[in-house]
């Protein structure tokens, strides 16, 4: 078999397995849109911008010779609109889905690759999208790239790069072991224990009743904060975690915070620009499993800094560390290997 | 950002009353009772109720031909307002304007606009006003997705950031301009995206949540009372009826409606107001009640009125 044109994998792999390869897309056209624009400084991330990152997705995908891309629908047709400026041979296909254009469409996009067997999944937005697609995928790895406003879980990275890495998982060059981890997930439990939802780096318990235009941009309401993940030099709620301590996407632990008038206030970028003081009144680590009641009721959860689940009046939640987050791909390891493998080596 | 009870029943109040008003115009004109064209706003009404719900009295808004909802969200009095739309003498422009030039300064209401895109300049022009004044007010710009797509519009979104007026832009998305699809018509489908080419903010909400619009307009009425200039806040919403009433609609499917149907924003906020315990089922029967007699006075109103007298063709004419 011929090599696709302009094709630089190493005839060390298997080329047929690369040819049959499938990667999947999903590009969420509403993300980087909401309210901080007015409440903070967030940037607009326009959905020509996410056009040109599919682009360099899928030259880093072609220039392996994966050949075939499933994508979400959405109303602007971010992936098509990719594919019409440049000169790709790669074969596209819809998901077979009617968009609603709400986050329910990245976890049925996402669900519906998976059955479909890809080998990686693209996800471009922010934690919320990264959210729904984990909603919808267990099992097959996932790269985030940041289209968001609070973009802690996916990686603010060079797209191409990112197509490379992906292609590579995808057609089984770097194998998951080598390039893959599974950060942890909390999971938001009704009272018979059944899983309402999930956040993959926060879920805070705000006061109030409503969704509204869902962001989270004052901690005047915010009474609890659960996180997976925190560093110092992160944006959003996990900033406030990461101001006590740091805890790596790899580490089995999380952290609750309580917040109020009386304990320890910080200061912390809870959105772009934003810098906020932050009370802390308790907290305590968290292990995999650990379950914490919510007192709140009626409350609003955010999760990953959008408020999500109403918790209506006289109903109870409880928060529970999971280590089932969803699959992520390693950019920088996956690299690595590649390197050491000298897998782009003519 | 707390939203009070009061501000609750407010709003829902609002976009009932647009419901009921625009539901007795649809019947009118299946019956061939009121002259001229009406394009009504049916399912957009979390819109105008959010947005006219940041907004003080002595605000301003501008409005489309699909205008009655942002009238009766900003205070439009219901008698002269029917009464308008059935040609009558005591309408709010004599019987003469009809539905598309309703106006009401006095309620900041700088009128409906027979003009797709003929809003834009005027709010501009309200801004530039209000600066120059140093008054504490607002322009809010209503605009559809049609007329964001008009050389006004655009002209007014440029000059609006360039001078830092207090403008806010509320666009509202329903995916349709008359009968073509925005995928047809243009190059870019989020409106929000195109403030960043006029150095403002824009933010896209879900039009048909109430709550959502509220808050997103709150700030940026907030910024453009602070001095910090225009926004652009786009709602995603969707007209149930047609562009205008006859409208045969062959351009969209069934289920395209039925699905934004399920999604309509009136029972949505009355469950919310019912679980939160804000109103009982008995004050939401009540409040209807008020409304729809409201509303019959209204129309009573205009039926008992008179027409214009065909001497009062030539008053009110300026050129």
């Amino acid at each position: 078999m011929l090599l696709p044109a302009g094709s630089r994998f190493s005839l060390k792999h298997n080329i047929l397995s690369i040819l049959m390869t499938t990667v999947g897309i999903i590009a969420n056209p509403i993300s980087g849109k909401d309210i901080r624009r007015l409440v903070a400084h967030g940037s607009v991330f326009d959905n020509q911008e996410k056009v040109r990152i599919v682009r360099r997705i899928m030259m880093g995908l072609s220039s392996l010779g994966v050949q075939r891309v499933m994508f979400m629908p959405d109303y602007y047709a971010i992936v098509p609109r990719a594919q019409k400026g440049i000169h790709s041979n790669i074969e596209l296909i819809s998901a077979p889905m009617c968009a609603d254009n709400s986050q329910d469409d990245s976890t049925k996009a996402a669900r519906l690759m998976a059955e479909a067997g890809v080998g990686c999944i693209f996800v471009l937005g922010g934690d919320g999208t990264s959210r729904a697609v984990t909603k919808g995928n267990a099992t097959i790895p996932i790269l985030p790239i940041s289209t968001g406003t609070n973009n802690v879980f996916p990686f603010m990275i060079e797209a191409t790069i990112a197509g490379l890495a992906g292609g590579l998982i995808a057609s089984g060059q770097v194998s998951p072991e080598q390039g893959c981890f599974r950060p942890t997930c909390l999971e938001i439990l009704n009272e018979d224990g059944s899983v309402r939802d999930i956040a993959l780096v926060d879920a805070a318990v705000h006061t109030d009743t409503y969704i509204g235009s869902k962001a989270i941009w004052s901690l005047d309401q915010v009474s609890q904060i659960f996180l997976t993940r925190c560093r110092p030099d992160t944006i959003g709620l996990s900033a406030i975690g990461g101001q006590l301590h740091t805890i790596s996407p790899r580490e089995l632990q999380g952290l609750h915070l309580t917040l109020g008038t009386v304990g320890t206030t910080f200061t912390a970028p809870i959105a772009p620009g934003l810098i906020e003081p932050a009370t802390v009144t308790e907290e305590a680590r968290m292990k995999v499993g650990d379950t914490i009641f919510i007192k709140e009721s009626p409350c609003v959860i955010a999760l990953d800094g959008e408020r999500e689940v109403e918790v209506r009046r006289g109903e109870h939640v409880s928060v529970r560390l999971s280590a089932q987050g969803p699959l992520v791909v390693d950019v920088s390891q996956v690299m690595a290997t590649a390197q050491q493998d000298k897998l782009f080596m003519h | 950002m707390t939203i009070s009870k009061k501000k609750m029943i407010e709003m829902y109040t609002t976009m009932y009353r647009i419901r009921q008003f625009e539901s007795k115009l649809q019947e009118f004109f299946a019956a061939s009772k009121i002259p001229g064209f009406v394009h009504l706003y049916l399912g957009e009404e979390a819109v105008a109720a959010g947005a006219c719900a940041a907004l003080n009295k002595e605000d301003y808004i501008t409005s489309t031909h699909r205008g009655h909802g942002h009238l009766i969200a900003k205070g439009g009095d219901l008698k002269l307002m029917m009464a308008e739309i059935f040609g009558k003498s005591t309408g709010y422009c004599k019987g003469k304007g009809g539905s598309m030039h309703i106006a009401d300064v006095d309620l900041g209401i700088l009128g409906a606009n027979g003009i797709v895109g003929g809003g834009g300049p005027i709010a501009t022009g309200a801004g530039m006003a209000i600066q120059y004044r140093g008054e504490d007010r607002v322009a809010v710009c209503f605009f559809g997705d049609g007329a964001s797509n008009q050389g006004t519009t655009q002209e007014a979104l440029n000059l609006a950031s360039a001078w830092e007026l207090p403008v806010v832009f509320v666009n509202e998305n329903n995916g349709y301009g008359i009968s073509c699809p925005i995928s047809k018509s243009m190059a870019i489908t989020d409106i929000a995206d195109r403030a960043a080419g006029y150095d403002m903010p824009g933010v896209i909400v879900d039009g048909n949540d109430v709550t959502a619009v509220y808050e997103a307009i709150t700030a940026a009425v907030a910024r453009a009372r602070k001095g910090e200039g225009p926004s652009l806040v786009e709602c995603k919403t969707y007209r149930w009826r047609g562009h205008f009433e006859g409208d045969a609609c062959t351009y969209r499917e069934k289920d395209e409606v039925d699905e934004w149907i399920k999604k309509d924003p009136i029972p949505r906020c009355a469950q919310k107001m019912l679980d939160e315990g804000i109103l009982t089922e008995k004050e939401l029967d009540a409040l209807h009640a008020k409304i729809d007699t409201e509303l019959q006075e209204a129309i009573t109103f205009a039926e008992e009125s008179p027409l214009p007298e065909p001497a009062d063709l030539f008053e009110d004419v300026y050129a």
